[in-house]
């Protein structure tokens, strides 16, 4: 995978949440992986399709989320409720859509699906024929791991 | 003993919200993400504005609005909507009443839809993530108008 598709998302996820949770955030090392992986609990997911397609995952425990959904609410969130959902949904509309714009304004044309959330314990994603480049970001709130598997269309 | 009449009124200031008269603007938000509407309400009703109803999507946005007619004066009107759109519904609302006030609310990256959604009649839009500042300035300037 070309790591021109995955900068976008590391850049937007970086300043999106910078922004919406009013804090720091440290980029950790990028790492490839291509065998099936964990997933930490809370996954919120946004598929692509057109020249290039593939999907970003959105990864982080559930504390995680409760934290982040807890401070873009201004208000302590305890469970995985309808709100906490749509908020992590929200968080990465808003990372995506920033990334998306700059793939455009790179002359790569896909549309997007509307972003789904996964809750559970013991998942694991899986790519076949697509490695996944994944970043860690580390917030006050706990890691987020923005998981890219993007390929051009054959 | 001083009273509160002895200190000058400098700081009192008439919330954003309010009309001339004192009575609150009247909203409606259209949006499917609860969150995004959770948060612009707060926003607004702290301003004082009164939000009048809300809706989840373009169809149901679309009837709020033509049963709250004439009590309400903004919309808050997001794009990507399941049902109908928000353009289509920004439409529809200029169908049944051109004076309306509908402000778009869109991620970044939907510049082309923003444009067709200003030529179709919306009076303004505001980029996500909002900005509390933003929001309002965005409201009371269409308001104003």
């Amino acid at each position: 995978m070309r790591v021109e598709y995955i900068n976008p998302f590391v850049e937007s996820a970086f300043n999106v949440m910078r922004e919406v949770l009013n804090v720091d955030v440290k980029r950790g090392e990028l790492y490839l992986k291509s065998t099936s992986m964990p997933v930490m609990g809370v996954a919120a997911i946004v598929g692509l399709a057109g020249d290039v397609e593939g999907r970003v995952l959105f990864d982080m425990d559930r504390p995680t989320a409760l934290k982040i959904a807890s401070a873009m609410n201004g208000e302590d969130i305890t469970t995985m409720d309808d709100l906490a959902k749509a908020t992590i949904t929200e968080l990465a509309n808003m990372i995506t859509a920033q990334a998306v714009t700059k793939l455009h304004e790179l002359g790569f044309r896909f549309d997007l699906t509307p972003p789904a959330i996964f809750t559970g314990d013991n998942m694991e994603v899986s790519n076949q024929d697509v490695e996944a480049l994944i970043v860690p970001m580390e917030t006050p709130q706990g890691k987020v791991e923005i998981n890219v598997a993007i390929r051009e269309r054959a | 003993m001083k009273t509160k009449e002895d200190f000058p009124s400098i700081n009192e200031r008439m919330p954003e919200g309010h009309r001339p008269d004192g009575t609150p603007f009247r909203i409606l938000v259209v949006d499917d993400s609860m969150f995004v509407a959770k948060q612009i309400t707060q926003i607004l009703t702290s301003e004082g504005y009164d939000v009048v109803g809300q809706a989840a999507d373009g169809l149901l946005g679309l009837e709020r609005y033509k049963e709250l007619y004439p009590n309400v004066d903004l919309v808050t009107m997001d794009i990507t909507m399941p049902n109908m759109d928000g353009i289509t519904a920004l439409q529809k609302i200029i169908e049944f009443d051109k004076n309306a006030r509908v402000i778009m609310i869109s991620a970044l990256g939907k510049q082309d839809l923003v444009k067709q959604a200003l030529l179709t009649g919306a009076k303004n839009y505001i980029v996500k993530p909002l900005d509390r500042k933003k929001v309002l300035e965005r409201i009371s300037h269409v308001l104003s108008k």
